[in-house]
């Protein structure tokens, strides 16, 4: 229901903005090509864009409640194939970004906590901020400027093997690290005051036993939403990495089509954008209550 | 089965007689055949496309990057000799027009084949013809090329009549090119929306495979026997040719070099010099014909409604040092709205304007600007000289502005320029925002002009009403007598420029950098697609 919800919703906010966008989807496809006014025209009528806005409105969601996304009025194919060969890359780039922000949070956050205070809890700290706050177009450029074009380590753009998509999981696990480093830090400094966590170092175990077996679990849950959030809305599309690195993805695909006011992609990817979202959060959702018990009776 | 065909392949390929030994193929990836006997593993090339078109079926489609493999995956009616500038026959054996200009009739081979073993005949034509001009279709280029269309009408099963509302001159040349290009209707029916995916012509060359963005692999067609013509080969002779896209021009001449690609289109023009010098490699310089590269004035809004703002601007331009600073001297210096390279280019245009600062300050003085201020800038009446220059981001149109905006600053112009996507720059142009904003289109027939100086024109972007180039470019459209057109056509570049209309910059030329191993590369009249049956591969 709450799914259904948020799929209108995005949907009708696609609708809404693409309306409100300045320009004319017929004359940008038919400039070049010799057309006469009229014939400009009729193809504006033909692709219902003359229509009252609240029957184009009525059809588009009717489309939608049957599974069809309609056909790019650019490419001339169906946008649901075209959602799909896109989205390998975009996966591939989500989980790589997500894998990198994990890690590099994690370890944040842990050192952070378990050096509170000391000049590497500072250090830390101000590492997840930077990536918390630096938009991805700019340190993806930085990134380029300095591992592709300095050092020649790596290529700055494109697709193809592994190297092409470090950087950009790079750049984008950077900036998700941020925000897991800074939960992962409060969430571990609030576990080891637990009475369970004192009475485990009281009776000696050693500190690694305990950051592992005891502190790690708890003070993973509430991580583990905020970087399932994280994932979903790379899933939809990380449009503006996928800019700066000229990679393949819905991100791509979406950038073109607003460019183009191709009305039936924008739509398409922001609708499966936010299908994608709602899953995995959904997912996220009930691997929180295997992690934590206490969660299941709210659940059930 | 697959063997089997690829083992017919490469012994066809052997018993064709080519004049060249085949070298072994280069990418590993190309499949090995067991080999039965003195048979060669197919030959395969792979060719760098500069952009990941947005959709590739001809029908649909408008982008030239789509012609550059498909070109030779379908066959046309008739082709354009790129050196006589007639039209030979394709696919109809000939042709003929009516006295009132209006009904086309032409009489069909009857021995082709499409790729999946439709007979060709009138009714694939009038079923091509159908499909383009179909609303459903939402055609971007191909049903605008047909004009006037009004219908087809199949005759017998070999001579097929295509009815006009009123003459129209380029139908010919329209049905040269790869838009109009005759399709399988049982592969399209069969199809439906994914067509673009599965093409099937009646080429030297069949669709075999494209993963949108990643590749495009053409086969050789083994029955080919009926090419036009302008081919010098009967059948093609390299097995296979993968397309790949190399979006970002930095990484073109790098593919090239490290033997990734055999042929790489517009490789960048610094890139080009090294490559020409080098030894493992060539650069063939294809000529564009159509409109060049030029900045439309906007003869609407002050200063540029006065004549003298608009002749000093094109006096105060230094053509030559853009060429060379910009396009290192590979791209010849544009004078009128036609490409040199064009059929009915009007060679008068090149005494206009040459590069004179002292005549375009004299203009401006003339026409009320002076720098009262001293502030570096003209101006009049409190008004700075700040023209608006809107720009694209493609075909170095920024560097060009830059540049222009340099030389123009040393006559007291200044220039307030912007880069925008291509349909934004589309609706600056039709609302008359801007002062300056360049175009080229490519085209091989006068007729282009038509788009950029008839009153009613969609790119009519020095929003000029001259009733005279309105008549002259539709009589033009539809005269059927050559130099009755060119008679018009030169009286319309002359006009552009005696109105100083536009600012000619370049002509544009296709750089493609090809590796030596590669012969035979030749392009049709457009310029920008290759015949690729005439490619083979030799030792190095």
């Amino acid at each position: 229901m709450q799914t259904a919800f948020v799929l209108w919703l995005a949907a009708t906010l696609a609708f809404v903005a693409m309306k409100l966008a300045p320009g004319d989807p017929a004359q940008a496809l038919l400039a070049a090509s010799g057309a006469t006014p009229e014939q400009v025209a009729e193809r504006r009528a033909h692709l219902g864009l003359d229509d009252n806005p609240v029957l184009q409105y009525a059809r588009y969601l009717w489309d939608l409640v049957r599974g069809d996304l309609g056909r790019s009025w650019l490419h001339g194919r169906p946008v649901g194939q075209m959602i799909l060969e896109q989205l390998p890359a975009t996966i591939e780039l989500a989980l790589a970004a997500t894998a990198v922000g994990v890690v590099l949070g994690m370890g944040l956050g842990i050192v952070a906590a378990l050096r509170r205070a000391s000049w590497l809890d500072t250090a830390a700290t101000a590492v997840a901020a930077i990536g918390l706050s630096t938009p991805t177009y700019w340190s993806g450029l930085l990134a380029i400027m300095l591992f592709s074009l300095h050092l020649d380590w790596l290529p700055a753009t494109g697709q193809g093997d592994l190297s092409h998509l470090v950087l950009p999981a790079l750049v984008l696990g950077f900036a998700l690290s941020g925000s897991v480093a800074r939960l992962v830090r409060a969430r571990v400094i609030e576990v080891m005051e637990e009475p369970f966590v004192m009475a485990a170092k009281a009776r000696g175990v050693p500190s690694w036993r305990v950051l592992l077996l005891h502190v790690l679990r708890p003070a993973l849950a509430p991580a583990l939403t905020v970087i399932a959030l994280q994932l979903g809305f790379l899933l939809g599309g990380a449009v503006v990495t996928e800019s700066v690195f000229a990679r393949q993805g819905l991100g791509k695909l979406a950038v073109e089509a607003i460019v183009w006011r191709d009305l039936p992609v924008v739509q398409g990817v922001v609708v499966f954008g936010a299908l994608v979202y709602t899953l995995v959060n959904l997912a996220a959702d009930l691997i929180q209550a295997w992690l934590n018990p206490r969660l299941q009776e709210g659940l059930a | 089965m697959k063997r089997l065909l690829l083992v017919y392949v490469s012994l066809a390929a052997l018993l064709s007689g080519c004049c060249t030994p085949l070298t072994a193929p280069t990418s590993p990836s190309s499949t090995t055949v067991p080999t039965p006997g003195p048979t060669l593993p197919p030959v395969r090339i792979v060719y760098g496309l500069t952009l990941a078109p947005s959709g590739i079926d001809p029908h649909v489609n408008a982008s030239s990057e789509l012609g550059i493999p498909l070109t030779s995956v379908y066959d046309t009616l008739v082709y354009l000799d790129p050196e006589s500038g007639d039209f030979v026959p394709g696919l109809a054996a000939d042709w003929e027009l009516s006295g009132d200009g209006r009904v086309y009739t032409f009489y069909l081979r009857d021995d082709v084949a499409f790729h999946d073993s439709t007979p060709f005949n009138a009714g694939a034509v009038r079923f091509n013809l159908d499909r383009i001009t179909s609303p459903d279709l939402a055609s971007q280029k191909a049903r605008f090329m047909l004009g006037p269309y009004e219908r087809t009408e199949v005759v017998d099963e070999y001579t097929v009549r295509i009815h006009l509302d009123e003459p129209f001159a380029p139908l010919l040349d329209s049905l040269s090119q790869v838009y109009l290009g005759m399709a399988s209707p049982a592969a399209v029916q069969k199809w439906g929306d994914e067509y673009q995916l599965h093409q099937v012509g009646t080429g030297p060359y069949i669709f075999e495979e494209y993963v949108p963005d990643r590749y495009l692999l053409l086969r050789r067609n083994p029955d080919y026997a009926w090419g036009p013509v302008v081919y010098e080969h009967t059948t093609a002779h390299i097995d296979e040719i993968e397309f790949r896209f190399f979006t970002d021009p930095a990484t073109r001449s790098p593919a090239l070099e490290t033997g990734d690609v055999d042929i790489m289109g517009e490789i960048p023009p610094q890139d080009a010099a090294r490559l020409e010098a080098s030894d493992g490699f060539y650069i063939k310089a294809t000529p564009i014909p159509g409109a060049s590269l030029m900045f439309f004035m906007n003869t609407t809004r002050t200063p540029l409604d006065d004549i003298k703002v608009r002749q000093a601007l094109l006096y105060a331009t230094n053509r030559q040092a853009i060429i060379t600073t910009i396009f290192r001297d590979t791209s010849p210096v544009a004078y009128g709205p036609l490409a040199a390279e064009t059929f009915g280019y009007e060679p008068g245009v090149q005494d206009y304007y040459a590069f004179d600062t002292v005549k375009a300050a004299t203009l401006l003085d003339e026409a009320g600007w002076t720098d009262s201020d001293e502030d570096g800038i003209r101006d009049k009446d409190g008004e700075p000289l700040v023209l608006d220059m809107t720009l694209m981001d493609w075909g170095y149109i920024p560097e060009v502005g830059q540049l222009l905006e340099a030389q123009w600053s040393e006559l007291g112009i200044g220039v307030n320029s912007q880069v925008v996507k291509y349909p934004e720059a589309l609706e600056i142009a039709e609302k008359g925002e801007h002062h300056l904003i360049p175009f080229n289109l490519s085209g091989s027939d006068p007729d282009i002009l038509r788009k950029f100086f008839h009153s009613q024109a969609g790119f009519n972007w020095s929003k000029i009403s001259d009733a005279d180039m309105d008549g002259w470019l539709e009589v033009g459209a539809r005269t059927s007598d050559w130099d009755e057109r060119q008679v018009l056509y030169s009286q319309v570049q002359l006009r552009v420029m005696d109105e100083a209309l536009i600012i000619p910059i370049r002509d544009y030329v296709n750089l493609n950098g090809v590796n030596n191993r590669i012969m035979g590369l030749e392009y049709d009249a457009q310029g920008w697609f290759p015949w690729l049956i005439e490619l083979s591969v030799g030792i190095q």
